[in-house]
Formats: C-alpha cells, structure tokens, sequence
C-alpha cells in the first residue's frame, strides 16, 4: 500500500458529516468609485498614487516619481513589455532590478476592494520583478480595476490559469520586530502607482 | 403562575445563600412561584470540564428528574446555568431515555439577571446600595449565555451605586473552576491582572454574576491586604448589597 | 532550545518571573487584539463571514479525499509533481530526496509551521543541507537556535534588543561597531544579507496557506515577499503542506483569505498573496523549472470522524493564541511545542500523544474568547474537553484529581448525604476562618490556597436556612 492509498483510505473510511457545497460569497458592496476606493486603500497600504489621464503622461509621471524619491533617472522595464515603447525621459534597462532599482510594470487588473494590483506571469511579466527591485512602479489602467479578487479570477481563468498569479498591495513590510510596521522587508520598499484614466 | 425551579448551585448553597435568597426575591418581584428542590446537589460542570462523562451524566439525570416540572430552571450562575443549557443536551445525547428530556430542560434554563430581563420584562429594581462600583462578565455568563447588557441595566437602577467601566471586563478572571488550583501560578496571575484593572477604576466593590469567580478574586484579595468589596449581582440587585460583603464574616 | 511539553508548569513560572517577555507580551494586546478587533468591526457583516469560513472549510474536510485527488490531478496536469508522506519521517525524506535528486545545497525557506512540525531543518542540516529561514521572525529565532514561540510572529517573544545582538554575532562581514538602535536599520540589514541567499540558493521550500484543488494552486501570503523570492529564484521549488489544507477552488480561497489576514494580523489583505500552479510556463524566466508538493498526514486522518476532526479546519491564523489568557500570561515557548496557545491544546494530544501533551488541554479556564475569534469557528473548549475525556477513559487523569472529583460525584449523587456533607463541611470552613473571615490554609486543595484565602461561608447551607423558612 502506497502512502497515497494509506491517506486516502484512511480519510474515507472516517467520513462522518456530508457537509453541503456553501453558495458562493457574496462580497459586500465596496460603493462609491473604483478609482477612488483603490486609490484610498492602496494609499493607505503605504503605496503611492498617482491618477493620469492617458498613458501619454507616463514617462513624465516615472520621472517624477523617481525625482521626488531622490533615485537615479533610470528604470528597468521587462524585455517584451508593452511599456517599452513609451516616450521615456530617463534610462530604460531590460535586466532584472536589484534591491535599490527602480521597475515599471504592468498591472493587468487592480482589485478595488483592497487597493490590490494583480499580475499574472507572463513571458513579458517576470514575477520576480515584483519583488526585486527597491521601488516598483505599477502602470494600471482604470477600467481594469474590478471591484473583487473574485472577479479578478474568474478574468485571468478565463484566459488561462498562469503559472504563477501574485497579488501585490502596497509595499514589503515586517511586524517581526516589536509588532512594529517597518517596509522593505524583501519585496520592494516602495510602490508607486499610476492609474491612468485613459 | 409562572412556576420556577431555583438551581440554588453549589457554591451558593454551600458558601453563600444569600446570593439564593437574593434570587428568590428577585424571581417572585417578577412575579414568579419559586421552588427551591431539596433534591439537587450539583450540575456536574466539575465532573464535564474534568473529561469524566459518566459522572456528569447519572448527576445530569438527576437535574433533569427533579428540574422538569417547572416552567422553567433559573440558576444565579452563568456557568451554571450554561452547563444545563449548553451542554446537557450533549450530556445525555446518547440515552434514549433522557436525550429528549434533556434538551427540554435545556430550553428552559437560564441564567438569573437575563431571566429577568429578557423573560420577564424587568426593567428596574428597588434597591439601595452606596458604592462605586466595577462589573466583571464571568466568561460562561458572557460567552455560554450571553449574559452582557441586562446586570448593567439592572445596576444603574440601583439608588447610591455608581458603576465604573472596567478594562478588559471581558477578559477571564482566571478561575476557570479546577484550573484554578492545577494551575495556580497562572490563575494568579490572571487574578492580579483584574483586580488591578478593578483597583484603576477607583471602585470599592466589585461585581459579578458568577460565584466561583467572586470568590477566586476575593480570596486572592484577601491573601494580598487588599480591600475592595465583592459581592454577587444578585445580592445588590436584591437590595442586599450593604451588609457584609465576601470574606468580610456574615451578612 | 529543548522543547519539553511535559515541563510546562517550570517554562511557564520562569515566563512570568521574566519582565523582558511580559513586555513582549503585553504587545498581544496593543497589536494583535486591537488589530483584529478593528477589522472585524469595520467589516460589514464579519460574522457572516466566519459563517460562510466555517461552512467552506466543514465542506471541505467532508470530502477531503475527493479533493486531495483533483488538487492531485491537476498538479500533475500541469507539469509538477505531488508527494504524499503518512508521517514526519517519510516528510522528511521524501524533501530529502527532492534535494539530493537537484543537487541542492543551500535551500532557502520560507516561513512553514508543518516543517517545524516535522522537524525538517535539523534532518536537513545533519544530511548535509543549508536551510536558510527567509521570514524575517524565523530568521532571527534561526541565528539564535530557538523554535517559533507564535504561529505567525515566531520571533514575538524578543525585543529589538535581542535581535541586534543576534544580528551582531551572526553578520560577521560587517562592522562590528555599527549602530543598530534603530529597527529600521535592523530589517535594512537582513533584507541586505539574505538577498545574496535568494539569488544563490538551490531550492526553495515553502508551505502553503491553502490548496486550491480545481486550478491544482498553492497559495501563500506573506508580507515580507520572502514567500515568493525563496519559490521564484532558485529551479526547485517545493511546497510542504498538511493535507487538510485544500479547498474546492480559488474563489474559496478569496473567502478564506477575507478572515485569515483581518484574524490575523488586523490586515484586509497581506502585502502579498501568491498563486502558483506548478512549473514556470514556456518562455518564462522566472519559476521554477521542478514544481512539487509533499502532502503531509502525521496524523491528521486520525482526527477524522472523532469529536476533534474540526481542528482540522484551522487555518493558521493565530487569531485564538492572541486572545487566550494563559498564552498571554506565559507565552509560547512555555508551552514547549510547535503550536501553541488553543490550538495547540487541540493538536498535541493528537501529535505528541495523550500523556506527554496533558498540560495543553488541561491548562484552559474554557472562558471561550478563542472559539470566540476563531475565523472558522471551531469549537476549541469542546476539543479540550474531549482530550480531557480522552485521558480520563485512559486512565491518564492525574490520580489526585480523580480522587477529589470521584467522592465529589459520589456525594452529589445522594442528595441527602450530600445535604449533610455540606452542612458540616460550611460550619467547619465558618469557625477555621474565624474572625479573619477567611480560611487562609487547608490541608487539601493546596493549589487554592497557595496563592490565595476561601472566603468564610456563612455557616449554614441555602438549603438548611430555606428549609427553616419554611
């Protein structure tokens, strides 16, 4: 007999209570804008908002966000990113950032519920840059902000499970000394995001 | 008339009857017949917390035998009354004879105050008793029987008593019945944890719903010089709350 | 540190007498119960939650082998592997095994309570395997040789304090006068030090927080996001679970997630929460090449169909060590094994046998506030008092007790017997109390009187007085 068949058998021949399948929850209604409930809450996760227009304000918005943090004018961008093309106002890498670089990324979909970005990996999306880099720098499109983690997937399954599905809110951050917040754990010590209306 | 059964307990029957005889007067103020069966002794919640299933159950009949002509079975004791409301039904689950009988008597016990209260529309009580005092929820009257806004309903009705918010009421005294002599380091330490949260209040009496934690906290009072007073709800409410209080000789 | 359950009482007066872990402690409160406290009150509705948690986990220890064998299947079908261990030692070797086939040498891990459980990193290190902690709480109880004193903060016993002196002795490579007053730089230097373990490391071992058993996922929360550097960086990544972690589909695992982190830590969410279904996909370059799972049992089938299987449904969030007073009194540590706290009352008797985890269940008022907080409801003083039951049946309760309590049943049987038992024995307390008014020394039930006097009775029974009234 296998582990497997020990397990298993030993799990069936205990069966006791036929629990019945839960309905599916039904979250409580975030109300009021996306925009701005995302926005809220992932300010208040400690990252950093920025709402633009279109995406045609993005390469001035990354400046910005690197000069007010006092880093270097330089990014990395994934090899591949639809992002690559921007008219970009300071240095663009493609090779994975270390723990004091700045990245720009993608986020397919936003999660209003939490103030929440979502990322499948993809050959474009490298799931380690999400936790690379000193500053992550998130480019979310509005409409791509969904009101649950729920709708979000049942999105990324209907166009295929990815092998890896990371869910980020605000920065790295520890309680692990004193129960006192301190961010930068691993992950990014910052996260900027740049909502762009349009 | 509405017939009750008092299900005086232990404690009070051996201890302190005047927290029975307080609860007689507050049961037929709410216009009840009061019983008082001479042939109960104990609930069994000692025998149940201590893992011994066949003891609880042959004193569980017994409750159920003596207790299941009332209307209904009032305990002033939230554990108590939880033992009979909560867990009898388990108890007796597996005895053709009494599953039924059990969970019958389970559906008609309650815990004095919410009595009161929630059954019989008390909504004051005439009393006297010139204190500030703190009150202590008693985990089983909290957690078993939900026992939470009717004393402090009852209390500010109570001429002379002021009664102070208590940090952390919510948290146990550390009684906890047998725990408190296995483990009695912890339940020190837990002890000396309320009464310094009581002692913070600036209240001289303490109050609460369940004996056993009464008299864990005036004990551990005592053993430390410390003054405050303890006393059952029942006591205050019944206007018998300014004779001497526990540990401090007879009423 | 030696883990001794049977030691309890010694652990748990040395934790008192220690103002360093009071203070530690008392952090229970300004953090963990206001935190939770604040999100349950400002969710909408949270009690409906726990409800549909309970319901979603019940669910699923239900049809737990059904389950296992979809999260199996589509494991597999997506190109990882699944594993399945009966106990500890077969755990132990099956990673063992992964490793060795890898060549990994140095592994890095992120935090796992079932391989503390397991006991993996001694194994490890004695087979000639780097396990390196990567959770910043398990990193320092690693440098200083402890096991975790909390499910979730394992280092939550220490002050900054210890941990700069343990930084000190350990990163040898800096210099030994820096300053490390301040927190700040203290996490500034492990996120420095372990970053060149994440890019050299072999392997990467993990738990998981849930199982979701449609996509064939694991998922694991972090808010450090050293869950996902120890599973993205290096090509084997291996995922050491219980079995009754799985659940239906993810969207279950939304559910489970609303009540772990608000249970937990008082957080909607954790900085990171990481779905993996296996292997990096074509073309990817960040994954790992070899994905498996070790589904661990060690005994958790043997809670099944007994009054304890809903321990079963826990998921780990702590939620019932922070609000228990005994645990806040002394600590984790005291309770010298791998899960402490109501919990842990629920599981050593399972894990560690009746006799040797006693103090566990039987150290608990009952007062209820962790069945209270538990996000999926289980009925923790009930376990408790089941286990207890259990060493009565086996003749495990302490003989003093068993005494005590048997000629208490018996008079209580006998109402006459039991009638004039108490009215001597209320006339006798009276006159020992004497003036004083309570009685300060008995020559039974010294635990009572050793930290405290009986109040004087009144010196008749109810009974007696009522039957003069009348």
């Amino acid at each position: 007999m296998s582990a497997r068949d020990d397990i298993l058998g030993a799990i069936r021949s205990c069966r006791r209570s036929a629990a019945v399948r839960p309905a599916a929850y039904d979250p409580p209604a975030n109300g009021g804008d996306a925009v701005e409930r995302f926005s809220a809450l992932a300010t208040r996760a400690a990252a950093e908002v920025r709402v633009l227009d279109s995406e045609a304000d993005i390469p001035a918005a990354v400046a910005e966000v690197l000069r007010a943090r006092n880093m270097p004018a330089r990014v990395h961008v994934p090899d591949g990113s639809t992002l690559k093309g921007a008219d970009w106002t300071v240095a663009c890498e493609p090779t994975p950032p270390g723990p004091d670089d700045a990245a720009v990324t993608r986020a397919p979909f936003g999660i209003a519920e939490t103030g929440t970005l979502a990322y499948p990996s993809a050959r474009a999306e490298p799931a380690s840059w999400h936790f690379r880099p000193g500053l992550e720098i998130a480019v979310l499109k509005a409409d791509d902000i969904l009101p649950h983690m729920e709708n979000v997937l049942a999105r990324v399954k209907a166009n295929g499970m990815p092998a890896t599905l990371n869910f980020v809110t605000g920065p790295s951050r520890t309680g692990d000394i004193e129960q006192t917040l301190e961010l930068g754990a691993h992950g990014p010590k910052a996260l900027a995001i740049l909502v762009v209306r349009a | 008339m509405t017939r009750v059964g008092l299900f005086v307990t232990c404690l009070v029957d051996l201890m302190r009857p005047q927290v029975g005889f307080a609860a007689v007067k507050l049961l037929e103020a709410a216009g009840c017949e009061v019983h008082v069966p001479n042939a109960q002794t104990c609930c069994g919640q000692p025998a149940w917390n201590a893992g011994d299933d066949k003891d609880t159950a042959a004193l569980a009949r017994r409750i159920v035998d003596v207790f299941e002509e009332f209307d209904y079975v009032v305990a002033p004791s939230g554990s108590c009354a939880g033992m009979l409301r909560n867990h009898y039904p388990d108890v007796l689950k597996d005895d053709p004879a009494y599953a039924e009988r059990a969970r019958a008597l389970a559906a008609k016990s309650h815990e004095l105050i919410s009595f009161l209260v929630n059954e019989r529309g008390t909504d004051h009580v005439i009393a006297r008793c010139e204190a500030t005092a703190c009150y202590h929820d008693s985990c089983s009257a909290l957690r078993e029987m939900g026992v939470k806004a009717e004393p402090r309903t009852l209390l500010a009705t109570v001429e002379g008593l002021t009664l102070e918010p208590l940090k952390d009421a919510e948290v146990c005294c550390g009684f906890g019945g047998l725990f408190s002599v296995k483990y009695p380091e912890i339940s020190e330490r837990m002890a000396d944890d309320k009464i310094s949260d009581a002692a913070c209040t600036g209240a001289d009496t303490l109050i609460g719903p369940d004996l056993g934690c009464l008299l864990h906290l005036a004990g551990r009072m005592k053993r430390q010089g410390k003054a405050m007073r303890v006393r059952h709800v029942a006591e205050v409410l019944a206007d018998m709350g300014e004779g001497p209080a526990l540990g401090e000789g007879e009423p | 540190m030696k883990q001794d359950p049977l030691a309890f009482r010694e652990a748990a007066h040395k934790a008192m007498d220690d103002p360093r872990l009071k203070l530690a402690l008392g952090r229970i409160k300004s953090h963990f119960q206001l935190g939770r406290g604040f999100a349950a009150t400002h969710y909408p509705d949270f009690e409906r939650l726990r409800d549909r948690g309970a319901d979603i986990r019940a669910h699923a220890l239900a049809n737990l082998d059904t389950l296992l064998g979809t999260f199996e299947r589509s494991v597999i079908a997506r190109g990882g592997h699944v594993h399945w261990a009966r106990d500890a030692k077969e755990a132990r070797e099956i990673v063992l095994g992964i490793l060795n086939e890898s060549g990994a040498r140095t592994v890095t891990k992120g935090k796992s309570m079932v391989t503390e459980e397991i006991a993996l990193n001694p194994f490890l290190e004695a087979n000639g395997i780097v396990p390196i902690e990567t959770d910043l709480g398990e990193y320092i109880i690693q440098l200083r040789d402890e096991p975790p004193s909390h499910i979730i903060a394992p280092a939550f016993h220490l002050n900054k304090e210890d941990v700069a002196d343990a930084f000190r002795a350990a990163h040898t490579s800096l210099d030994p006068a820096r300053n490390l007053d301040e927190r700040t730089t203290l996490v500034l230097e492990a996120r420095q030090m372990l970053r060149e373990k994440f890019e050299a490391a072999d392997a990467g071992i993990t738990g998981a927080n849930f199982l979701a058993a449609q996509e064939g996922a694991a998922v694991i929360v972090t808010n450090e996001g050293n869950g996902d550097l120890t599973r993205l960086l290096p090509r084997t990544h291996i995922v050491v679970t219980g079995i009754e972690k799985v659940v239906p589909d993810l969207s279950d695992v939304a559910v489970l997630l609303r009540l772990l982190t608000r249970s937990a830590t008082g957080q909607a969410i954790t900085s990171y929460v990481s779905v993996m279904t296996g292997p990096r996909a074509a073309g990817e370059t960040d994954g790992p090449e070899h994905f498996h799972v070790v589904l661990v049992d060690n005994g958790r089938t043997r809670l099944m169909g007994t009054d304890a299987e809903d321990t079963l449904r826990c998921i780990r969030c702590s939620a019932c060590l922070n609000h228990c007073p005994i645990y806040a009194a002394v600590g984790g540590h005291a309770y010298g094994a791998t899960y402490p706290g109501p919990i842990g009352a629920a599981l050593n008797p399972n894990l560690l046998g009746l006799a040797a985890a006693h103090h566990h269940p039987n150290a608990s008022t009952f007062c209820g506030r962790c069945a209270e907080v538990c996000p999926v409801k289980i009925p923790l003083p009930k376990i408790m008092r089941y286990w207890r039951a259990r060493e009565v049946a086996a003749g495990l309760a302490p003989a003093s007790a068993r005494f005590g309590l048997g000629l208490w049943a018996f008079a209580a049987k006998r109402p006459a017997l039991y009638r004039f038992g108490a009215r001597m024995a209320t006339r006798l307390l009276k006159r020992l109390a004497g003036k004083r008014g309570a009685v300060k020394a008995l020559p039974l039930m010294g635990g009572w009187f050793a930290v405290r006097d009986l109040p004087a009775p009144q010196g008749k029974t109810f009974q007696e007085m009522w039957a003069e009234k009348k």
